[in-house]
């Protein structure tokens, strides 16, 4: 029998029963679209919490530390022989941090670099070009938003934390700042050394602006300046601090970059072989996607009992089909049909029940989880008055789970049909023909 | 044609490790010839239906051997059997045995459906059929919409369209008035006088048996021999 006319059987069958078939479809479609909802909620933490972390940090960055110690230019020099390593970049804290231009002042988080590490490493600028000689600098996106006038008395007074951070920006300074020459005062941080009101300053030129952050929340008020000037701030902040001299050499951020983040991993246990200790976003994401996966495995385990219960519908639809038609099925196995011709029509009729089920069900689950990512933030934000994180979606469909909850609903669509189905081929022709079964 | 040799059969009645055993069959000699016309006569349970079926496949012999058309069908497995049956054997039974979901014309088509045979032959050849039969007009009624005669006349098309050599009959004119039952015999005549088709038919009818050119008689299990057609109608 060809699969055109067993099709086509199958079809006739289905027409029959309509209501019961449909009904049995329907109980599949919500087992189906129950398994990929439920799963899809783990689906969607995982993913949130995993470009939560990549927003944070490079994929191919290798977050460098010395136990005990703190890293310095020749250790700086190893990483740099390293098969795999793209670039090393280093940054020194520098403890002078307040800068100005007018009447706009700010204390930013001023650490020195190396540029041309930083350019092979591919550091993003929103405008302009990374320093070039010595007093020239490049400020972090919202800087500016950071260089403000002094606050007059009661300026804020009354005002709620979110009112008030509004009302700090009417001070912020409103211009472009790119080639925009800023002064920088030469006084240490450390609160213990009193320094001279009239401290030194130095005039910097800002040539770059970094990129905004992904996040939205995320301020960037750093301020880069180059080697050569962190030795002149240096030794100016040495005459009024003689401790800071011991610090000078010190890198405070040591990061290895890779070519790609496939490499990541071999180029860390090379780096952990000589005695560094090591962090990645990949390390981090083993970790994390271990307890994901785990958690996911659960929410499928517990999705998969309702395809099962479905599944007991498809049990019973087949094995009524079978009874029903046993007559049927004698006098096609008196004419010449095969066990294996009847097996599988009844096969094919379940797995077209799975089939629609499936389908039906994938549909469902994607419209619900459109309908849940669309209306959820709208739901809390009217009734619970705030915000969700940005970015936070309930649900996430992807094409892998997808095909794990297809290949489990076909499965067990197809082992639930599988007992009718040969319980059909068992069928007795003479019982059958004298309309005894 | 058919060929039994040594064939008896008992059916085991009750739970497995109580069961009783009826003898039906006793060393049970037949042979058919081919373009014979065979009728099998005998009482209510004296093994005719059961000689029948077994030759059919629809019961195994566990003693004996039975030959079709030179294949020795006794030893063959459900699925083996099953094919056979389409391609060598078409039955007439006597509630014909019709698919109440299926029309006249998908009942005639059916076991060209199950052989595989492309749309436009299974159209041309179930027509023909149908033609033949004389029911062209009403292949597309439902068995339930068909009289007895017309319902049996559907099933000979169904056993005739793969042209098999040998017809099994379970009384056949069983469930038809006299009229339909003289048509259905001078059918049977002509098939075999035209195309050669062998048959073997059950009967306890003396109509039926007398287009028979063999009367076989089954008493209480043991075949008596058989006589040929001038015997029986003398």
């Amino acid at each position: 029998m060809k699969f055109k006319d067993k099709h086509r059987f199958v079809r006739s069958n289905m027409k029959k029963n309509r209501t019961r078939v449909w009904m049995t479809i329907l109980a599949s479609t919500i087992g189906c679209a129950f398994l990929i909802m439920l799963a899809s909620v783990g689906f969607a933490i995982h993913k949130t919490a995993i470009d939560d972390v990549m927003s944070y940090r490079m994929m191919n960055e290798i977050q460098i530390q010395k136990e005990n110690s703190m890293l310095e230019e020749n250790d700086v020099k190893k990483l740099e022989q390293i098969k795999g390593v793209k670039a090393v970049t280093r940054k020194k804290y520098t403890p002078a941090n307040q800068l100005s231009i007018d009447e706009y002042n700010t204390y930013a988080d001023v650490k020195s670099a190396h540029m041309p590490s930083e350019e092979k490493a591919g550091f993003e600028l929103e405008k302009g070009r990374l320093p070039q000689s010595k007093n020239e600098i490049v400020i972090g996106y919202h800087f500016a938003e950071n260089l403000r006038k002094d606050a007059p008395k009661n300026f804020l007074e009354g005002l709620s934390e979110e009112e008030a951070q509004k009302k700090m920006k009417e001070l912020s300074y409103k211009g472009d700042l790119l080639n925009k020459t800023i002064t920088y005062h030469m006084k240490t941080d450390n609160q213990n050394v009193k320094v001279d009101e009239q401290a030194k300053t130095l005039e910097v030129k800002i040539v770059g602006i970094g990129k905004k952050p992904t996040k939205e929340w995320a301020m960037d008020n750093y301020v880069f300046i180059t080697e050569d000037l962190y030795k002149e701030v240096f030794s100016i902040l040495g005459e009024q601090d003689p401790e800071l001299e011991a610090a000078e050499n010190n890198y405070s951020e040591v990061n290895v970059y890779t070519a790609s983040a496939d490499e990541v991993k071999a180029v860390s246990e090379k780096i952990e072989k000589l005695d560094y200790l090591t962090y990645s976003v990949v390390s981090e994401l083993k970790e994390l996607n271990i307890y994901f996966t785990l958690f996911k495995a659960g929410l499928i385990f517990i999705g998969a009992i309702a395809v099962l219960i479905a599944s007991i519908g498809i049990f019973n639809t087949m094995t009524m089909a079978v009874t029903e038609r046993s007559q049927d099925i004698g006098i096609m196995k008196a004419i010449g049909a095969t066990p294996k011709t009847i097996k599988r029509i009844f096969l094919l009729e379940s797995g077209y029940i799975g089939l629609w089920g499936v389908g039906l069900g994938t549909i469902l689950a994607y419209v619900i989880s459109y309908g849940v990512n669309f209306a959820l933030p709208i739901i809390i934000e009217q009734f619970i008055n705030e915000k969700p994180p940005e970015d936070f979606i309930l649900s996430y469909i992807p094409w892998s789970l997808t095909v794990i909850s297809v290949t489990i609903c076909m499965g067990v669509t197809l082992l639930s049909g599988w007992r009718p189905a040969a319980k059909a081929t068992t069928v007795d022709v003479l019982k059958a023909l004298r309309r005894d079964v | 044609m058919i060929s039994v040799s040594n064939l008896s059969y008992a059916f085991k009645i009750g739970k497995k490790d109580k069961e009783n055993v009826v003898p039906v069959l006793h060393d049970v000699h037949l042979h058919v010839a081919k373009g014979e016309i065979v009728a099998i006569v005998g009482r209510s349970g004296s093994g005719k239906s059961t000689l029948l079926n077994l030759i059919s496949g629809f019961i195994r012999p566990e003693i004996g051997e039975i030959t079709i058309g030179g294949t020795k069908v006794s030893g063959l497995t459900e699925s083996k059997w099953a094919e056979f049956r389409l391609n060598h054997l078409g039955f007439i039974f006597q509630s014909f045995q019709l698919i109440p979901s299926m029309t006249a014309y998908e009942n005639v088509e059916f076991p060209l459906v199950l052989k595989g045979v492309n749309e436009k032959d299974r159209k041309e050849k179930t027509l023909e059929m149908l033609k033949r039969v004389g029911l062209e007009p009403y292949q597309n009624h439902y068995p339930g919409e068909l009289s007895g005669g017309q319902q049996q006349r559907v099933s000979i098309a169904r056993a005739l369209v793969l042209n098999p050599p040998l017809i099994l009959a379970d009384e056949p004119t069983g469930s038809l008035d006299s009229e339909n039952e003289r048509e259905l015999l001078n059918f049977i005549k002509e098939l075999n006088e035209d195309y050669g088709i062998t048959f073997l038919m059950i009967t306890h009818d003396h109509e039926v048996a007398s287009i028979a050119h063999r009367k076989v008689e089954i008493v209480d299990g043991y075949l008596k021999e058989g006589r040929m057609l001038h015997e029986v109608q003398r």
